[in-house]
C-alpha cells in the first residue's frame, strides 16, 4: 500500500470511528486539553500582562533608574536606541512659601513631559475639586499641589507659591499621583513642577538631597535589555527597579496571583492528559482484536500501526482545531467579562498559547498512546483463532517511562521550569503510587466489611484488580480537582483577601508631639476611628556597622545612600503585631540593654547577621546596639511597620514623635484639615488609593483563577468520564452473563451502582486525604497564608464521590442493562 | 511500504498445490514445562478440493490451522502455499501472503464492529489496492443474499447474516485457498446448513482448496477427503 492510500484507509477508518463513537471521548478529552491550556493561556497571557501594566503604574514606568546624580546623557541615549519610551524627574525636599509669607517642608516632584509613561496623573482644579482633569506634566512656571499643602497653605487657585528663587502658579491639586507609593513614608506633601524650571531656580546644589530618574517604557525584551545594561555598566551609580520591583506589597500580590495562574493551567493539563491516557489506552484495547483480523486478511504489522497513528493523528488535528477555536471563544468570554474590572483594556492575545495547546495535545497522546497503538498493531494473529493468545499488554516500563516523559514535557512547556516539572513528575508518580497501594488494600478491606450483600460487587472490583487500581486512581484525581476548584480554592482566595481586611489602615498620621497622643487619641475614639496604636518614632542616621564607620572617602552609590538615608526607628519591648521572628530570639521585657530588631530583606541586602553591632546617629547623638534578632514582616497588612526596632532601653530618651494609622470611613480632607488645626504640626497621609489598587488586583487576579479553575472542572469531569469507559466493555459482558444466569435488571443494576460507589467512596477519602495534604502545603509553602482543615472536604470527597461515580457509572453501564444478553455476550467475544 | 522479501509473483504455480505441510510440529513452554501440541503432522490440499479436518476439543485443530493458515508458525517442519515456504517469510511477507491467495471463515466471525456489512467485505480489496472495490464487493453480498443489508452493522445483523457476510469477505478477493474454522460451530442447524451450501457453492465456482475444521461429522462428510486430529496427530479417514 501506498502512503496515500494508506492515509485514505485511515480517513475512511476514522469516519467509521467517529461515527461508532470509538473515539469520542479520547476526543472530547483532547478538544478540553486543548481549549483549556489554549483558553487559560491566552487567558493568562493577557491578563498577566495586564496586572503588569497596571503594577507598572506604580512606577510610573516599567523601568526606573535612579541615581544621587543627575541622569547621564548616556543612560538616555542607550534607552532610545533600544527603542524606550524615556521621561525624567527629579525629587528632592524643599521649602515652599505662600503669599502670606507662611512655609511648608514639601517633597519636590519635577518631571518632564512624558511623565508619567504608565498610569493616569489625575488632576483638579483648586475651586473645583470634583472635576477630574488628567495632564500630562505642569507648564513652565506652574506647580500642582497635593490636597494636603492645599489645607495647610489655605492656598487657592491661581495663588502663588515661592520655591527657590522662582514663583510658581499653583494650577491644580493632584488628586492621584501614580507612582505616589513608591515612597509613600515620604511624607512632606507633594509639590509637582516641570524639569525644565529647576535650572536657575537655585533649588538644586551641590550637596542637595536629590534623587534624579530616569522613567523608560516599551517592550519587555527591550525593557530587560536595558536593565541588564544597566546592572553591566551602572550597578553602583544606578538603583534600578522593574515592575517587579514595585514594592512589597504589590510584588507579593502579583507572584501569588502569577501562581495561582500557573497552577490552576498546569493541574488542568495534567488532568486532561490523564483523560487522554486513560481513553487512548482504551482505544488501543479495542482496536488490539481489530488490527489481529487486518492482520488475517494480510495487513502487515506496519500497515496496521500506521494506520491507528494516522488515526490517531487526525483525532488530534481534529480535535486540536476544535480546542483552539474553543479556547478562543472561552477566553473572549472571560476578557469581556474582566475589561470592566480592569482600567485598561486587555492586550491582545498572543500566538503562543495555541502552538502551546496544539503542542500540548500531540505530546500527550504520543506520550501515552503512542505504545499501547504500536502493541495494538502487534498483538499475536492467533487470537482470531485462539482467545487464549495474549491481548495487548501495556503494563511495561518502557509505557510509564514515556507516559512520565510525556508529563514532564507537558509541563515544562506549561511552565517553562525544569525543576517544577521534575517535581510534579515525582508528585504524581508518588500519588498514583499511594492511589496504587492504599487502593488494592481498601477494596480489599471493603470486601471483609461489606458481607454477603455487596460480594459480587466487591468480587468484580478484586478480580479486575489492576484496572480497578488505574480507574480508582483516576477517579482520586478527578476528586481531589474536584475538591482542590471547589472548597480548597475558594478558602485560599478567602484566606488571601482576608489578608488585607477591607477595614485595612489608609490613613498613616505622623509627626505626632507626645504631648498630643492623649488628646488625639480621645479625638479619634469620639469620631469612632480604632485605631492600631501610637508607635514611637526616633529618626536617625546608620553611623557604623561592627564598629566600622558607613562614611568613607570612597563610597559606592549604595553605601551613599545607606548613609544619606535618614531611617525612622521605633523601641518596643514586645514583637510588633504582624511580625514573625526568623532568627534569634526576642529580649526579655523591661532589658536595660541596647538590643536591635532588624527586619529580615533589609538586612540580608546588607549583609546584617545576628549579633552585629549597628551605630545610629540620632540628633548628634551616637549610640549603638546588638542584633538581637531578625524578623518577618508582613508588609502586606498595612500596619506601622519598621525596618529597624530598638528595646526601649536604647532609643526612649532621644526626640521622637509618635505615628499611628487607622481605617477612615469619612472624607480625608475634611477630617485631616480640621485634626491639623486641633493638633498643630501632625502629618497625614492618605494611602487609602494605594490599598485599593492592591486589593482591586487581588480581587482581579482571584477572578481570572475562578475562571481559570472552571476548565479546571472540565478536565476533571473528561477523567471521570474516561475512567468509567474504560471498564465499560468488561462490565458489558459480566452484566451480560450474570443475566444471562437468570440475575435480574434491578439485581444487575444495583451490583454495578455499588461497585461504582464502593469505587467512587475509596477514591473519595484518597481524594480528601491528598486534597488536604495539598491544600496544606499550598497554603503554607506557596501562598504564606494560614491553613484551616475544612470538614466539608471529607464530605463532599466520600459522600460525594460514592453518589457522584455511581450515578456516572450506572448512566455511562444503562444502555448494556437494556440490551439483550446475547448481543452484549455477542458482541464483547 | 517495503518491498516484499520474496518475489511473490514468481512463486505460485497452477500446477503446485495451494497447500502443503510436511513434518509439522508445534511445542510449547508452559507453567508446567514443555508440551508438544503437534507430531510431525502432514497434508496436503489441492486446488479444488475440499479437506476436513475433525477431532475433539483439544486435539491441536486450530493450532493446526493457525499454522496452515500462516498465522503461527511451526517449530518443525514447512508448510508451503502457492509453492512459497512459510518458514522463508517473515510475519508481514506471510500477511502479504494471505491478502493474495487466502480466505478466512471463522466460528466467531471476526467482523469489525465499527465497520458496515459493505465495509467489512470491501476490507481485503482494499488492503491489495484493487480496482471496483465497491461494486466487487456488494457483488460478493448479493452472492450470499445480503445485498440489501450492506449498510447495516455487524450488531444489526443476527448470526446466520454475520457469517454469510463473513462469507462474502472471505471470497470477494477470489482466494486460492480457504480455511473455515468451526463455520457453523456458533449457528443452529437450519443457519449454518445454509451458510455451508454457500461455502461449497462458492468454493467450486472459484475453484478454490478448502480446509475445514469442524466437530460437525456431516459436513465433514460433505469433503472430498477427512483427517482426524487426535492427541496432536493427524490420520486420514
Amino acid at each position: 500500500m501506498t502512503r496515500t492510500q494508506q492515509i485514505g484507509f485511515a480517513f475512511r477508518a476514522l469516519r467509521r470511528d467517529l461515527a461508532a463513537g470509538e473515539l469520542r471521548v479520547l476526543a472530547l478529552a483532547l478538544v478540553v486539553a486543548v481549549a483549556s491550556v489554549t483558553a487559560v493561556g491566552f487567558f493568562t497571557d493577557r491578563v498577566g500582562r495586564a496586572v503588569q501594566q497596571q503594577a507598572a503604574d506604580v512606577l510610573a514606568a516599567d523601568l526606573l533608574a535612579s541615581s544621587g546624580t543627575p541622569v547621564r546623557d548616556e543612560w538616555l541615549q542607550e534607552a532610545q536606541d533600544r527603542g524606550l519610551e524615556t521621561a525624567l524627574h527629579t525629587r528632592f525636599p524643599s521649602v515652599v512659601i505662600n503669599d502670606d509669607d507662611e512655609s511648608q517642608l514639601v517633597a519636590v516632584k519635577a518631571v518632564s513631559d512624558a511623565y508619567p509613561l504608565r498610569g493616569t496623573l489625575t488632576l483638579a482644579s483648586l475651586d473645583a475639586p470634583d472635576t477630574a482633569a488628567n495632564l500630562d506634566a505642569p507648564e513652565l512656571g506652574t506647580a500642582w499641589i497635593d490636597p494636603q499643602l492645599k489645607d495647610i497653605l489655605q492656598l487657592s487657585q491661581g495663588d502663588t507659591l515661592a520655591l527657590g528663587t522662582k514663583d510658581f502658579t499653583v494650577e491644580r491639586i493632584i488628586t492621584f499621583e501614580p507612582d505616589a507609593g513608591e515612597n509613600f513614608m515620604d511624607l512632606s506633601p507633594r509639590v509637582m513642577i516641570h524639569v525644565d524650571d529647576l535650572p536657575g531656580s537655585e533649588l538644586l546644589v551641590e550637596g542637595s538631597r536629590a534623587v534624579y530618574s530616569l522613567l523608560m517604557a516599551g517592550d519587555n525584551a527591550a525593557v530587560d535589555g536595558m536593565s541588564q545594561w544597566f546592572s553591566d555598566n551602572y550597578a553602583t551609580e544606578a538603583r534600578v527597579q522593574g515592575v517587579r520591583d514595585g514594592g512589597p506589597q504589590l510584588q507579593r500580590a502579583l507572584d501569588r496571583a502569577e501562581t495561582f495562574l500557573g497552577l490552576a493551567s498546569v493541574v488542568t493539563v495534567l488532568l486532561a492528559g490523564a483523560a487522554i491516557a486513560l481513553a487512548v489506552r482504551h482505544f488501543a484495547f479495542k482496536q488490539a482484536d481489530a488490527s489481529a483480523v487486518l492482520r488475517t486478511l494480510g495487513a502487515s504489522r506496519q500497515d496496521v500501526i500506521v494506520w491507528l497513528i494516522i488515526r490517531l493523528a487526525l483525532v488530534a488535528i481534529i480535535a486540536s482545531a476544535i480546542g483552539v477555536t474553543v479556547g478562543w471563544l472561552a477566553q473572549l468570554v472571560l476578557a469581556d467579562l474582566l475589561s470592566t474590572w480592569f482600567s485598561l483594556a486587555l492586550p491582545a492575545p498572543g500566538i503562543q498559547p495555541p502552538i502551546v495547546g496544539t503542542l500540548t495535545a500531540f505530546i500527550t497522546l504520543a506520550g501515552f498512546g503512542l505504545l499501547p497503538v504500536i502493541k495494538a498493531g502487534q498483538v499475536p494473529v492467533m487470537r482470531v483463532l485462539q482467545r487464549d493468545y495474549s491481548g495487548l499488554q501495556t503494563s511495561s516500563v518502557v509505557t510509564t517511562v514515556l507516559a512520565l516523559l510525556a508529563t514532564f514535557l507537558v509541563v515544562w512547556l506549561l511552565s517553562g521550569n525544569v525543576l517544577l516539572s521534575a517535581i510534579v513528575v515525582i508528585g504524581v508518580v508518588a500519588m498514583l503510587a499511594v492511589f496504587a497501594v492504599f487502593g488494592k488494600y481498601l477494596i480489599r478491606a471493603v470486601r471483609v466489611l461489606a458481607g454477603a450483600r455487596f460480594r459480587l460487587s466487591v468480587a468484580g472490583l478484586e478480580r479486575r484488580a489492576a484496572s480497578s487500581v488505574v480507574q480508582l486512581s483516576a477517579f482520586a484525581m478527578g476528586i481531589m480537582a474536584l475538591l482542590l476548584i471547589a472548597i480548597v480554592r475558594v478558602d485560599i482566595l478567602t484566606a488571601w483577601e482576608q489578608d488585607l481586611p477591607d477595614d485595612a489602615p489608609n490613613v498613616f498620621v505622623v509627626n505626632i508631639q507626645r504631648d498630643q497622643v492623649p488628646g488625639f487619641s480621645e479625638r479619634l475614639i469620639e469620631q469612632g476611628i480604632e485605631s492600631n496604636g501610637f508607635f514611637p518614632m526616633v529618626r536617625g542616621r546608620m553611623a557604623a556597622h561592627n564598629g566600622v564607620p558607613i562614611v568613607q572617602e570612597v563610597m559606592s552609590e549604595r553605601d551613599e545612600r545607606r548613609a544619606r538615608r535618614e531611617y525612622n526607628l521605633t523601641y518596643a519591648d514586645t514583637l510588633p503585631a504582624a511580625n514573625e521572628i526568623v532568627a534569634g530570639e526576642w529580649w526579655a521585657e523591661g532589658t536595660t540593654e541596647a538590643f536591635l530588631s532588624v527586619e529580615r530583606e533589609w538586612a540580608e541586602e546588607f549583609n546584617y547577621v545576628v549579633g552585629d553591632t549597628m551605630t545610629f546617629r540620632i540628633a548628634g547623638v551616637e549610640t549603638t546596639g546588638v542584633i538581637k534578632n531578625l524578623r518577618e514582616v508582613d508588609w502586606e497588612s498595612f500596619q506601622v511597620n519598621f525596618f529597624v526596632v530598638a528595646s526601649s532601653a536604647m532609643l526612649q530618651e532621644f526626640p521622637q514623635t509618635f505615628v499611628s494609622s487607622f481605617y477612615l470611613d469619612g472624607d480625608f480632607s475634611q477630617n485631616t484639615s480640621a485634626w491639623a488645626r486641633e493638633f498643630p504640626g501632625i502629618a497625614t497621609l492618605d494611602i487609602g488609593a494605594i490599598v485599593t489598587r492592591i486589593k482591586t488586583l487581588m480581587d482581579r487576579a482571584s477572578l481570572a483563577v475562578e475562571y481559570v479553575f472552571f476548565f479546571t472542572l472540565l478536565a476533571g469531569t473528561c477523567v471521570l468520564l474516561a475512567a468509567v469507559q474504560s471498564s465499560q466493555n468488561e462490565r458489558i459482558r459480566e452484566s451480560a452473563l450474570l443475566r444471562a444466569l437468570g440475575a435480574s435488571h434491578q439485581q444487575v443494576r444495583q451490583a454495578v451502582v455499588a461497585e461504582f460507589a464502593i469505587l467512587g467512596l475509596i477514591a473519595g477519602f484518597l481524594a480528601a486525604l491528598f486534597a488536604t495534604g495539598i491544600a496544606w502545603a499550598l497554603s503554607r509553602e506557596v501562598f504564606e497564608l494560614p491553613f484551616t482543615v475544612n470538614p466539608s472536604l471529607w464530605l463532599f470527597g466520600v459522600v460525594g464521590g460514592a453518589v457522584g461515580i455511581s450515578i456516572a457509572g450506572y448512566l455511562a453501564t444503562r444502555s448494556v442493562l437494556h440490551t439483550p444478553p446475547i448481543i452484549a455476550l455477542r458482541n464483547s467475544t | 511500504m517495503n518491498e516484499p522479501a520474496i518475489d511473490l509473483s514468481a512463486a505460485p504455480t497452477p500446477d503446485v498445490a495451494p497447500l502443503i505441510a510436511s513434518d509439522v510440529v508445534k511445542r510449547v513452554t508452559g507453567p508446567g514445562g514443555e508440551m508438544t501440541l503437534l507430531h510431525g503432522v502432514s497434508m496436503q490440499a489441492n486446488a479444488g478440493e475440499a479437506v476436513a479436518i475433525v477431532g475433539p476439543s483439544g486435539s491441536g485443530k486450530s493450532t493446526l490451522l493457525g499454522i496452515l493458515a500462516g498465522l503461527d508458525a511451526p517449530t518443525e517442519g514447512e508448510v508451503t502455499l502457492q509453492g512459497q515456504p512459510l518458514s522463508q517469510l517473515d510475519e508481514d511477507g506471510r500477511a502479504r501472503l494471505r491478502a493474495e491467495y487466502v480466505g478466512f471463515v471463522f466460528q466467531s466471525f471476526q467482523l469489525l464492529p465499527g465497520l458496515s456489512a459493505l465495509e467489512n467485505v470491501m476490507l481485503p480489496l482494499e488492503l491489495t489496492q484493487q480496482q471496483n472495490v465497491k461494486e466487487r464487493a456488494l457483488a460478493a453480498l448479493d452472492e450470499v443474499g445480503l445485498s440489501e443489508r450492506a449498510g447495516h452493522h455487524p450488531l444489526q445483523l443476527s448470526g446466520g447474516e454475520q457469517q454469510r457476510v463473513a462469507v462474502a469477505r472471505a471470497f470477494v478477493s477470489k482466494p486460492k485457498l480457504l480455511f473455515a474454522d468451526e463455520p457453523t460451530g456458533n449457528l443452529d442447524s437450519a443457519t449454518g446448513d445454509r451458510v455451508a451450501e454457500l461455502m461449497f457453492e462458492l468454493r467450486k465456482s472459484s475453484n478454490a482448496a478448502l480446509v475445514l475444521v469442524t466437530h460437525d461429522d456431516d459436513l465433514a462428510a460433505t469433503c472430498d477427503r477427512r483427517f482426524r486430529m487426535a492427541d496432536g496427530r493427524l490420520n486420514e479417514l
